[in-house]
């Protein structure tokens, strides 16, 4: 395998579980507040 | 749904995308290493630092408890922030064998280092297991403050004594055993700033987890006053 498409392969690998993990914390976020805001 | 309107949030985001570009195409490989292994540091080494840091602001929040008010705010922040720091360990750790199976060729061999990480993971591992075992709130919450406080005095002990007294194979740390950072500069750059992500993602995660914990609380009692 070319060293560097490898290296890209895992570069992308990791932006989308960032992403992923990002994205789940802002819904998580966004239902925490509304939990909060319930009476 | 109603959206979240926080820029800082989507700045964490950008940030963070950066800094795994730079891990992997900015930064240059380490004298030394294995192939690509050098770039798993950016990525482990803020691990350990957060799981650190997760344990230093549970000690902060128990002795808020302890000598404050007894707010159960501070009893559940501090508890939030051990069981982050925990998760964070145990990644830490994972990544650390990881790279130690391209190096040494095993994934485990009882360095000083990861012997070390392990013991302060069992300690904390303790503190998880000493809030199960006492069901009285004021009293759990009491005892939990007073063994994080503990905390404070024998996580540096393993986090950052231990390494350094014993013989390891380990690579130095940012800060040698001269006190210099020697790491050449865009190493430095992006290991710094992937720090910098990860503090910010833990407070962030930290300050959710709280939330969630009274939020928990908060239906337990309403369920029981039924």
């Amino acid at each position: 395998m070319n060293p560097s498409g490898g290296i890209t392969w895992v570069a992308v690998t990791n932006v989308i579980i960032w992403t992923g993990l990002f994205l789940y914390l802002l819904r998580l976020h966004r239902k925490v507040r509304e939990l909060e805001k319930k009476p | 749904m109603e959206p979240v309107r926080n820029p800082l949030a989507w700045l964490l985001w950008l940030w963070m995308v950066v800094v795994i570009l730079g891990a992997f195409f900015y930064a240059p490989l380490a004298a030394g290493f294995i192939g690509q292994s050098s770039r798993i540091l950016y990525f482990h080494v803020p691990m350990a630092w957060t799981a650190f840091l997760g344990f230093y602001v549970a000690g902060f929040f128990s002795l808020l408890y302890l000598f404050g008010p007894r707010a159960a705010r501070h009893d559940r922040a501090a508890a939030a922030a051990i069981e982050l720091g925990l998760v964070l360990g145990v990644l830490a750790t994972i990544t650390g064998a990881i790279w130690a199976r391209i190096m040494w060729g095993a994934y485990w061999n009882w360095d000083p280092r990861q012997t070390s990480i392990v013991l302060a993971l069992v300690f904390y591992g303790a503190y998880l297991a000493l809030r199960d075992a006492v069901e009285d709130g004021e009293k759990r919450a009491r005892l939990a403050a007073a063994y994080a406080v503990l905390g404070l005095v024998v996580t540096p002990f393993f986090f950052f004594v231990v390494p350094r007294i014993t013989y390891s194979l380990h690579p130095e740390p940012v800060i040698n055993s001269r006190g210099k950072v020697e790491m050449e500069l865009r190493m430095l750059q992006v290991l710094l700033s992937s720090t910098v992500g990860f503090t910010a993602l833990f407070f962030w995660m930290h300050n959710l987890h709280t939330r969630i914990r009274a939020l928990a609380e908060a239906g337990a009692e309403e369920s029981e006053a039924q």
